[in-house]
């Protein structure tokens, strides 16, 4: 058993897909923010089997940083959105 | 790839989409936050069977943040007026931009080249973060200290309206 690029890149993008369809499938505004942090996830994914199986190119941690960037913004992002959201009620 | 990092990799790859799809279709807020963070634990997963170890445990910390910021006491329920015509639309289109990037997934190559995977690599990625690349790290950076900010602020403008 092996998994190669092209299974990193559809894994990434399946993460993308189901972000994409909690932040519009969700009703409730701050629950569609649980989709931000996943499809930063499928990004940062993507960003790291790229780094992992590519040939040319340094450094090659670079796809790790951005993975870790992109983890560090999306947890930002959703706690802007839980503290701008807080006029609601709650339940 | 060996055989131990393909299976944690399609084993991780599983347990993220699952939390993934169960956050949009759980009613409550705890059992969003629970399946967000196992969601998360999953991305993790994938960091380190890609050799990317450092990252796994950034995201581990920040979705297990995610999850408390989700399932916590200060959320609160904002409804928006979108009609289920219009919801419905919006998850075709994540099918349809699942279609069109995995298209593009499945016609992306690189030349493969051989890795010296299963190192922490904290040192090079310090490295990155604060040389390399210092102005994307101070712009996110910047977006934590401005999302803190309005967070603060948009909480203490709840209280004063109280």
């Amino acid at each position: 058993m092996s998994a190669g690029l092209v299974s990193v890149l559809f894994v990434a993008v399946a993460l993308v897909a189901v972000g994409a369809f909690v932040a519009t499938w969700k009703r409730d505004l701050v629950a569609a923010l649980a989709g931000l942090p996943l499809m930063f996830g499928g990004a940062g994914v993507a960003f790291a089997g790229a780094a992992r199986f590519s040939a040319a190119g340094d450094p090659k941690i670079f796809g790790q940083e951005v993975a870790a960037l992109l983890a560090v913004a999306a947890l930002a992002l959703v706690a802007l959105g839980v503290g701008i959201a807080g006029r609601g009620t709650s339940r | 790839m060996d055989s131990l990092h393909a299976i944690g990799f399609y084993v991780s790859a599983a347990v993220s989409l699952g939390g993934g799809l169960l956050v949009a279709f759980l009613p409550g807020r705890g059992g969003r936050g629970l399946v967000l963070a196992l969601s998360g634990l999953g991305i993790a997963g994938l960091y380190a069977s890609l050799s990317a170890d450092f990252a796994g445990l950034v995201a581990l910390v920040c979705y297990a943040g995610c999850a408390l910021l989700i399932a916590g006491p200060r959320y609160r329920v904002v409804d928006t007026p979108v009609g289920m015509v219009w919801r419905q639309a919006g998850a075709l289109a994540a099918a349809g931009l699942f279609a069109v990037l995995a298209y593009a997934a499945f016609r992306g190559d690189f030349i493969h080249a051989t890795y010296n995977g299963g190192e922490f690599g904290i040192a090079g990625i310090g490295r990155l973060l604060f040389a390399h690349d210092a102005l994307a790290t101070e712009a996110v950076g910047a977006l934590v200290l401005v999302a803190l900010v309005g967070a603060t602020a948009a909480w203490r403008v709840r209280e004063r309206g109280r």
